[in-house]
């Protein structure tokens, strides 16, 4: 009899082991694990769970905490089968035991001289697929490492970090294909969106979020060779909707950032969402949020797939909070906008017009001398993970509610190095603020704001018990009522808190993790 | 780089060499305008758009608390000072670093060596008696802690920054010294110089030196305002000369002599 119990156990291990494509599919209904970036293909970040909930949160309480020596933590950590893998700053990650934090495995590998990358080398987490994940390295390329050792399977070149390119995002597995983004639009780059082969490492199609020759239209919004530094970064996870067999990626900003003059045009696809057929790569529609930017506002960040009832019909829609201070809902199958609201104080546009660009107020570009604009570089939101709650219908992310100075500069190209031409300041005397907001994606109306002295630094996890999670950069980790914003409960972790929480079960109880510094922290229930 | 790396390992290969990491940009012309951008860019915010100074010390001076040499501001630039705003950026790249040390000697270089008008003794004077700022203000072992150090003032500050920072304490006030105003359940009102901030308490020293702490939800108000605990007035106490000599000696401050 316990011969027969242990082979079921093994049997059961077995399949349980590998992450398949049917896994990654219904990853929503399995709230044992965290399968990847935005916990499904539609990027909700949203879990069922409900044995933490409204009542109860309250009493939550550290299980254990590991130190990971990694610097500055962004990562989303995966969760299946009873281990965590999670990734850190300078190329370094790890798999923890899920009963006590313990490493089981640690990969590093030393950051080559000259990889530069605007804002440090963090890194968002693994994707994975059967036993191996995926991870982005900082000198721009793709590593594939075997689950159960942290050993390389495969390492493929995505670019040349000597010329600006970096990597920071999380991939994305969809079937065969490690689809991934890249930044370095800071450094004069031409940005794309790439797919690879899970097993080889081979790349399968690139699509340039800089139109070039191969696309006149697309080249024509370009004036002069500027196409050659265009930016157009994708540096944060894209989504996928297997439906209509389409990924979608917010791009970033055009180079040089601030200095619009040797980039006359729209700058397409840059600070745009862009539609691109899974097997192909081949753009199925864009929608450019922010055309000929000249604040750094990429639209990196999260697509987020709803099916919602609008007037009476369900649409298929993409929900996204730009960092140029406007929420929208667009639809997903051709990029028409749905709705386009402010969520924070916006000086640049009056709003967004019936052809769905944006209607413009004059004097706002920045000078030499700095000019003013709402809201600041950074945004509004910025690349802080969101959450969409089904039980709630509310869609929930951070905001910085302010205004910065914006400088324009003159400055060569130089290949590889940093090419923005621009710096911001602090409005004098004006002091920014944040907050969290629950938006009503039907409407773009604000349902509840929970307003804090700055953006909270972290992301956004909704989860069935009624709860959303986020953390602020004085280390307080906290929960809020989904429903109304109210503060339920909060822990001072002792560091900036970043990434998101994620939350999954482990022997039955759920538990919550997140990062906090450079420590992850799990937190659970009383026994 | 190769030649910084160069020099490393020849130093490292050779215990008895002398050679410190030397700056591959020193007296180039074109990373002394990259390193401008970069400046602008990353040190700006906080050194000011010339790197003349503001929430972080002037960097025109020439002469620099993490001392004197290339290699020195490399390594402050790169690694940042613990405990301090100054964060490390070597996130950036050894060679940006570099080239911004290269763009900083020019920027010294154009500052002309200001003669200051006014008498350092008779600052001196007039800061401990008739101005009375030793109160607030410490000097080495000396003096009051509600306000900020001014030990190293002449490093951190330019003249024109000191002499507007005496007329109107608020122009540009130094990070972390908000004015916070507590009001307890019994009425009480507490007010000092901010410590610590955030979205649920704050830490604040009152005018005894005294450290408190509150919790938002324990007290009935608590108010931050972006304006000095320092009072108005000393732009009409004092004379232009006597200005002058303020200014003067708080610009000797912890610059060597």
């Amino acid at each position: 009899m316990r011969m027969w119990l242990l082979l079921v156990v093994v049997c059961a291990l077995a399949v349980g082991a590998a992450v398949t494509d049917e896994k990654l599919k219904s990853s929503q209904s399995d709230s044992g694990s965290w399968l990847m970036y935005g916990k499904n293909y539609s990027a909700w970040r949203y879990s069922e769970l409900a044995q933490i909930n409204t009542s109860n949160v309250s009493r939550l309480t550290p299980r254990w905490i590991y130190q990971t020596g990694a610097g500055q933590l962004q990562t989303t950590p995966l969760v299946f089968d009873g281990v965590m893998y999670a990734t850190g700053s300078a190329n370094r990650a790890f798999a923890l035991d899920l009963l006590t934090g313990r490493p089981l495995w640690r990969y590093s590998k030393p950051v080559p001289e000259g990889v530069q990358g605007c804002c440090g080398t963090v890194n968002r987490g693994f994707a994975a697929q059967g036993e191996r994940l995926f991870k982005m390295n900082a000198e721009a390329t793709l590593v594939a490492l075997d689950a159960k050792t942290g050993g390389v399977l495969w390492e493929t070149k995505v670019d040349d970090y000597k010329k600006g390119f970096s990597a920071t995002g999380a991939p994305l597995v969809v079937g065969n294909k490690v689809i991934v983004g890249i930044a370095g639009a800071e450094f004069g780059v031409r940005g794309f969106v790439d797919a690879y082969d899970v097993t080889t490492g081979e790349r399968l199609w690139r699509f340039h979020t800089v139109a070039g020759p191969e696309d006149p239209v697309g080249r024509k919004t370009w004036g002069g060779d500027s196409w050659k530094q265009g930016g157009g970064s994708t540096w944060v996870t894209g989504s996928y909707d297997p439906e209509l067999n389409l990924t979608y990626w917010g791009t970033g900003n055009p180079g040089p950032d601030m200095d619009g003059d040797v980039r006359p045009g729209d700058n397409l696809y840059t600070c745009s969402m862009v539609a691109l057929d899974v097997e192909t790569g081949k753009l199925k529609w864009h929608y450019q949020f922010t055309p000929h930017d000249v604040h750094d506002w990429d639209a990196t960040e999260d697509p987020v797939l709803v099916d919602m009832k609008k007037n009476g019909v369900t649409v298929k829609a993409l929900l996204h909070a730009n960092r140029n201070g406007f929420f929208y809902a667009l639809d997903r199958t051709n990029g028409k906008v749905l709705s386009a609201q402010p969520y924070t104080k916006v000086s640049w546009a009056k709003g967004i017009g019936p052809d769905g660009r944006p209607i413009l107020v004059p004097g706002q570009d920045p000078t030499e001398k700095g000019n003013e604009s709402c809201p600041g570089l950074g945004g509004g939101h910025n690349w802080q993970p969101t959450a969409y709650s089904p039980q709630t219908g509310l869609y929930y992310f951070g905001s910085t509610d302010g205004c910065e100075l914006f400088y324009k500069h003159k400055q060569e190209y130089v290949e590889g190095l940093r090419y923005q031409n621009s710096t911001t300041e602090a409005v004098p005397n004006k002091r920014n603020e944040g907050s969290v907001l629950a938006v009503d994606p039907t409407t773009g109306a604000t349902k509840w704001r929970l307003p804090l002295i700055s953006s909270p630094s972290a992301g956004m996890l909704a989860t069935g018990g009624g709860l959303v999670f986020t953390g602020d950069s004085q280390g307080y980790v906290m929960a809020v009522d989904a429903r109304s914003g109210k503060l339920l409960w909060k822990f001072q972790a002792g560091g900036r808190v970043s990434g998101a929480a994620i939350t999954y079960t482990f022997r039955g109880k759920q538990l919550l993790t997140l990062t906090a510094g450079e420590a992850i922290f799990t937190f659970g229930l009383p026994e | 780089m190769k030649l910084v790396t160069s020099v490393l390992v020849f130093g490292a290969g050779l215990a008895f060499a002398q050679g410190e990491p030397q700056n591959p940009y020193k007296n180039d012309p074109g990373a002394v305008e990259v390193g401008r951008g970069v400046f602008r860019i990353s040190c700006s915010p906080c050194h000011g758009i010339h790197a003349e100074g503001g929430r972080g010390p002037n960097l025109t001076l020439g002469s620099y608390a993490a001392g004197d040499r290339d290699v020195d501001l490399f390594n402050v630039i790169m690694n940042g000072v613990p405990y301090s705003e100054m964060r490390g950026y070597a996130g950036m790249g050894p060679e940006n670093v570099w080239r911004i040390v290269s763009y900083l000697r020019v920027a010294a270089k154009s500052v002309a060596t200001e003669k200051l008008p006014g008498n350092t003794a008779s600052g001196e004077k007039l800061f401990w008696e008739k101005g009375a700022c030793g109160q607030c203000h410490r000097v080495g072992n000396r003096g009051g802690r509600l306000g900020p150090d001014l030990t190293r003032s002449g490093r951190s500050r330019t003249p024109q920054y000191l002499r507007e920072s005496v007329i109107s304490p608020d122009a540009d006030l130094t990070p972390g010294y908000d004015t916070i105003t507590v009001v307890t359940p019994e009425g009480k009102k507490i007010v000092g110089a901010q410590r610590g901030y955030d979205n649920f308490s704050a830490q604040l020293m009152d005018s005894q030196d005294n450290y408190h702490s509150f919790l938002k939800s324990e007290v009935t108000s608590i108010q931050r305002e972006e304006k000095s605990l320092m009072p108005g007035g000393y732009g009409k106490m004092f004379s232009k000369s006597e200005l002058d000599d303020l200014v003067a000696y708080l610009s000797s401050l912890g610059v060597a002599r």
